[in-house]
């Protein structure tokens, strides 16, 4: 169709002179034979002809656009003002839209993403090497492949070791999955250990982006590995959400767990896939039995598109964040669409002869709406174009900021096609909604021409209704977020963060292999950091709040008369100054301290003591807790802290002391408290670190700024709605002023006659301020009681205590509204009060 | 434009014929009004004005083929051949065409 559509467009010179000369052979011969077949009318037969190939739609359609370009030349304030409202509210929509599409969609940089699975053993998301081989063993799968995701590795680059995120893979991982490379190849089946593939950004920060760096070698934990090849720049990580790892080597410890992905056989449902695994996981399990099945619940979920997103209920919490930024962003656009069908309409109404003419001479309502539209159709093209352009400057723009995330995690804003169509079907909505109303107003009012005004005066008043009342809405969401921010920045996290460090150290592997080693390194950087000039105290901990965090789900038994209770707590393990240096207010009993060895000890905080140990005095009891361990005896009781965001309920928080647990891990953090300002400290800790092992690498930072991520959502909140809201004030004040204006334009006979016949000039001003006030009023009781449900969903992101019906929110926006209403009313009142009543009634 | 029954009649009629008379082979449109006339025993004119409109509405249809050649005394026609469509709707326009035909001829014989 489209093509035929096109073919006829350019053919059209062409198919006429066919047709002329196919007439004048039919004449010629008729001539030749003395027939008398009376010749037709020329002219018709080209007419009917081209009506058939519907050349006269799509010259109509031209001949309008040309029209309305022309007729937009004229009033250059449209031509600016529409496109740039437009261009605002679609920029900010596909920018949304291109965000949560990359967040949420993206599809991994793997062949055909559609027929990968993500395999779960025994309700494990990572499992021992031997089950990936049973399992690619069994033939059920085209490909196994593992990758373990919560790695880090020491990179030393010749002067400094430094802490990156690293994957550790099976060797099949890059052949089975099918990743596609920049420069030199992914890791071989038959590849030694010592290999490593670098993501782009990583090359290109360290090595310049030299392509001659492939064979080149590298220290990494101090395993000298050979680099074979480059990730593609925007490579995209079958986890998604925008993952982005630096290093990839071979799996190299035996003791790493791995998540599994398995390629389908063509052809396979994912049920068909399910059952086979059943079978091959009860096989696994009886032939290398561990201490839990692996046939217990299995899962098997696709890896790509919306089906990744319904297997993974966590991401719908995100997915429904994106939505409700994308209505609240879609209001936006529905303000400027407004603004824009307001200023249409102002001009219909100066065309008003123009359309009475062309009725009056037969044109039909069709082809006048037509050609109404395509003026609308002008402006829109022109707003996408811009909208478009903004769209992927602001998303690249807000995907570049790095985010204050423990893991690696920058989007690929990429041009997208599904992106364009959204701002395709976008632009189409906003050139209807701007156009129809306008258009359909004109060619209606031309017929009944004593009905026109007041019609008119009402549509407008409607608009403007509904605009503040949109307004409202976006407004009174971003103020909720800016109401959130606050809550949140005086919420306190349970320890200082003004006058503290953090230091997150990831130990070499080779050097460290035994706890002892761990421990020896720990007491060392401990005496280290301590002699600091200024450092006031100084502990290790597994974990700090926020940056990391363990739960258990365990059975609490209590020897003393036996009585058990199902618990879940956050737990840590932390050397016995670490609630001085956090300054956690220990308010029963002690810490711990060196006199505690031989004995299992451990602290409670008071939430855990409220929730599980009943009327027992808590210092002396002692309970049993996670599986196989002897009892432990609660020497403290402290305040609890915020463990993962700054908005959770209190959470019970056990803590044990480090050199109690086996030390399994080669993650270890350190806390400092410090007299002087601790962002002087960072380059003394820095060092400090280096001098006790240069090849473990170290993230030293402020506690402020390590526990930015707790503060995101509302941060990313407050930002983003806010000024959304604010974008939305503004272009609903305009709406407004225009329609105050319009409406003291058309009553200035009125007002002429009021003041003649004695009205002061305070009566005027209040008629048009009180007009204002009631436009303003309505919009706004709408915009609040529908801003009551809109907002619902956004409860899960607020901090407890502050409610989606936040009356100071609602309140403000209120005042807002109204300050907006009169500042919008000001140029109209005082032009009303500035109303001749001579020239006033002589007018028209 | 308002439409009545009569006019498309005579349009499905004069299409029937056209695609009749192609049937033998491809010709050009003044060979087409001329095979009508002469088949109708010079009973039907084909009227330029209405066979060249009727030409192109079936070429849209895919009915016909067009395609330019030389005629007889070497001047450049276009020559309409009947497509496999076409031949298709021509048996089912024959088929309707006679049915309505003898139905017109039995009430009229009453």
């Amino acid at each position: 169709m489209m093509r035929r559509l096109f073919l006829k467009l350019f053919r059209r010179r062409r198919l006429q002179q066919d047709l002329e000369t196919e007439l004048a052979f039919h004449r010629a011969m008729s001539g030749e034979h003395h027939n008398p077949i009376p010749l037709g009318n020329e002219a018709v037969i080209k007419e009917q002809a081209f009506d058939l190939w519907r050349f006269n739609f799509i010259e109509n359609l031209w001949r309008d656009l040309i029209y309305g370009a022309r007729g937009l030349r004229r009033s250059p304030g449209l031509v600016i003002g529409a496109p740039l409202s437009l261009a605002l509210g679609i920029g900010v929509n596909a920018a949304m839209f291109s965000l949560g599409v990359e967040f949420l969609f993206s599809e991994p940089s793997v062949r055909d993403a559609a027929s990968l699975v993500s395999i779960r053993l025994g309700g494990n998301s990572n499992s021992p090497e031997e089950a990936i081989d049973f399992l690619a063993a069994s033939g059920l799968f085209q490909a196994v492949v593992g990758e373990d995701l919560e790695a880090f590795s020491n990179f030393n680059d010749g002067t400094e070791t430094h802490r990156v995120f690293a994957v550790y893979t099976t060797k099949n991982y890059f052949t089975g999955l099918g990743v596609p490379m920049l420069y030199g190849r992914g890791i071989l089946p038959t590849d030694p250990k010592e290999v490593a593939v670098l993501r782009y950004q990583f090359w290109r920060k360290y090595f310049n982006s030299d392509p001659s760096v492939i064979g080149r070698r590298i220290n990494m934990d101090g395993r000298v590995c050979t680099i074979v090849g480059i990730l593609r720049e925007h490579h995209r990580t079958p986890l998604g959400f925008g993952f982005s790892p630096d290093v990839y080597m071979p799996r190299w410890l035996d003791t790493t767990n791995l998540a599994i992905y398995a390629r389908l056989k063509p052809g396979m449902p994912l049920a068909e896939a399910r059952a086979g695994l059943d079978t091959v996981a009860r096989r696994l399990d009886a032939a290398k039995p561990t201490t839990y099945k692996y046939a217990q619940s299995i899962s098997v979920s696709a890896m790509a598109g919306y089906a990744r997103l319904s297997s993974q209920p966590e991401t719908m919490t995100i997915g429904i964040f994106f939505a409700v930024l994308l209505a609240i962003t879609g209001l936006v656009l529905l303000i400027a669409c407004v603004n824009v069908a307001s200023l249409l309409l102002a001009r219909a109404s100066a065309r008003r002869g123009e359309i009475a003419i062309r009725l009056a001479l037969g044109a039909s309502r069709g082809r006048l709406l037509q050609q109404l539209l395509a003026e609308s159709v002008l402006l829109a093209l022109l707003g996408a174009l811009f909208g478009l352009a903004l769209s992927q400057f602001t998303a690249t723009l807000l995907a570049r900021i790095p985010l204050p995330l423990p893991i690696p995690i920058y989007l690929q804003i990429t041009p997208d096609w599904r992106v364009a169509a959204y701002c395709a079907i976008l632009t189409t909505i906003a050139t209807l909604v701007c156009g129809l109303l306008p258009a359909l107003q004109s060619v209606k009012e031309s017929i009944a021409p004593n009905l026109k005004r007041e019609s008119k005066l009402r549509l407008r008043r409607a608009l403007v209704i509904a605009q503040i009342a949109t307004s409202v809405i976006v407004l009174t969401t971003g103020f909720l977020f800016l109401r959130n921010l606050v809550d949140a920045n005086s919420i306190s996290p349970g320890f200082d963060v003004r006058h503290t460090l953090r230091a997150d150290v990831n130990l070499p592997p080779a050097s460290y292999t035994n706890a002892q080693r761990k421990a020896n390194y720990v007491d060392e950087v401990l005496r280290a950091l301590a002699i600091i000039p200024g450092m006031e105290s100084v502990a290790a901990a597994r974990l700090t709040p926020f940056t990391d965090n363990v739960s258990f789900g365990s059975r609490l038994t209590f020897p003393d008369n036996g009585q058990q209770t199902e618990a879940y707590f956050k737990w840590n393990a932390v050397t016995p100054a670490f609630f001085q240096a956090m300054n956690i207010p220990i308010r029963r009993g002690r810490t711990f301290s060196t006199a505690d060895r031989g004995e299992q000890v451990v602290i409670v905080n008071r939430t855990f003591v409220q929730r599980f140990l009943g009327n027992r005095q808590p210092i002396g009891t002692a309970l049993l807790w996670g599986g196989g361990k002897p009892p432990c005896r609660i020497v403290g009781v402290v305040e609890g802290t915020k463990t993962v965001t700054i908005g959770e309920e209190p959470q019970p928080q056990l803590y044990e002391p480090l050199e109690q647990i086996d030390n399994d891990r080669l993650r270890i953090q350190f806390v400092m408290r410090s007299a002087i300002p601790p962002a002087l400290q960072l380059d003394t800790v820095r060092r400090t670190l280096r001098r006790i092992d240069p090849m473990a690498g170290a993230e030293v930072e402020t506690m402020y700024s390590g526990i930015g991520l707790a503060f995101l959502p509302s941060q990313v909140g407050a930002v983003l709605l806010g000024s959304i809201g604010i974008l939305g004030l503004l272009l609903a004040t305009v709406g407004l002023y225009g329609v105050m204006g319009y409406s003291v334009v058309r009553r200035t006979r009125e007002i002429g006659i009021r003041i003649a016949i004695g009205a002061t000039r305070s009566d005027i001003s209040r008629m048009v301020l009180l007009d204002s006030a009631r436009l303003t009023l309505a919009g706004s009781a709408i915009g609040l009681f529908v801003a009551l449900f809109l907002t619902k969903p956004l409860a899960m992101f607020l901090v407890p205590g502050l409610k989606p019906t936040d009356p100071l929110s609602f309140g403000a926006v209120l005042i807002i509204m109204i300050l907006t209403g009169v500042l919008a009313a000001w140029g109209p009142v005082r032009r009303a009060m500035g109303v001749d009543p001579n020239i006033a009634l002589r007018y028209e | 434009m308002g439409k009545s029954a009569q006019p498309t009649l005579l349009q499905g009629t004069l299409d029937l014929l056209i695609l009749h008379a192609l049937q033998p082979g491809a010709m050009h449109g003044y060979a087409i009004a001329q095979t009508i006339h002469l088949l109708s025993d010079e009973v039907l004119r084909v009227e330029e004005g209405s066979l060249y409109p009727a030409l192109y509405r079936l070429e849209l249809d895919g009915a016909i083929s067009a395609e330019w050649g030389l005629s007889e005394n070497n001047r450049k026609a276009k020559y309409y051949a009947i497509t496999k469509r076409g031949r298709k709707l021509v048996t089912e326009q024959h088929a309707t065409w006679t049915r309505l035909s003898t139905a017109v001829q039995r009430v009229l014989a009453r």
